[in-house]
């Protein structure tokens, strides 16, 4: 009896225990997919707050937008999503760069990408100091400093994402093969996302 | 669909040109008619994009 229990254990010892392995699809890998499904995730929360800048602007309809006295300062915005534009492009330098096995143009990519946006952070915070209402301000300050604060956080977000790969790329990591520059791809999607989504605020908010 | 960052570069210039024209209109004429421009592009991709959508199905 004992010798048939041990057999038995020993028949199992072999066997898969716990859950399933996870399904792996062959068409895009668990990163790409991961910040894909948190960018969809970050598009419905921006539309929230779009949302409720329509409905203040449309549906309640103030006279005058921006209430007066307040004004927006559309041309140093308009700078500052220059500056923010051209990160999108320093960041795809730079992974043209890896993909082509040039490190030192992936490295000068990222680190120009960084101080890009590192810069718009500067002058938006600098906007906030001069720009003379708060978010206590009517509803107007309110959205305001909810949009375009809910933008600064992502921007802040991918300042860290592009910190880690920037000094992964000064550590000698990344490589020209797909998977091994997943950690510049990322982040360069995600930077991508919040500079598209700069060039909504901005239109919608400072243009329109 | 290809999700890459090569593919979502090309969602940025394409963002980036409708933004210029929503801005010039705006500019040139008055923003009602930037935002009524926005709203034509928003439904043509909107258009667009189901169409994409369809045509996937259809493949699959």
């Amino acid at each position: 009896m004992e010798s048939a229990t041990v057999a038995l254990g020993h028949d199992h010892a072999d066997e898969h225990h716990g859950p399933p392995e996870a399904n792996e699809s062959s068409r895009i890998d668990k990163q790409t997919l991961g910040i894909f499904l948190f960018i969809v995730s970050e598009i419905m929360l921006f539309g929230a707050f779009f949302a409720s800048y329509f409905f203040l602007r449309v549906v309640v309809a103030p006279s005058s937008w921006p209430p007066e006295p307040y004004e927006l300062p559309v041309a140093v915005a308009g700078v500052n999503t220059a500056i923010l534009v051209s990160s999108s492009f320093t960041i795809h330098y730079a992974l043209e760069s890896i993909r082509r096995g040039n490190r030192q143009g992936m490295k000068l990519g990222l680190v120009l990408t960084w101080m890009l946006g590192a810069t718009f952070l500067f002058i938006q915070l600098n906007e906030y100091v001069h720009i003379g209402f708060s978010a206590r301000d009517l509803a107007f300050g309110s959205i305001f400093y909810g949009l375009t604060g809910l933008h600064g956080a992502h921007v802040f977000v991918g300042l860290m994402l592009l910190s880690f790969a920037t000094i992964r790329a000064f550590r000698g990591h990344f490589g020209p093969d797909a998977k091994d520059h997943l950690g510049v791809e990322v982040p360069g999607i995600y930077w991508h996302f919040v500079d598209v989504m700069w060039i909504v605020v901005y239109v919608t908010v400072y243009i329109l | 669909m290809k999700i890459s960052e090569e593919a979502v570069f090309k969602w940025v210039v394409i963002v980036m040109v409708a933004a210029i024209s929503i801005i010039a209109v705006t500019l040139l004429t008055r923003p009602l008619a930037g935002a009524l421009w926005a709203l034509v592009l928003v439904c043509l991709a909107g258009w667009w994009g189901l169409r994409w959508a369809a045509r996937k199905q259809r493949g699959r």
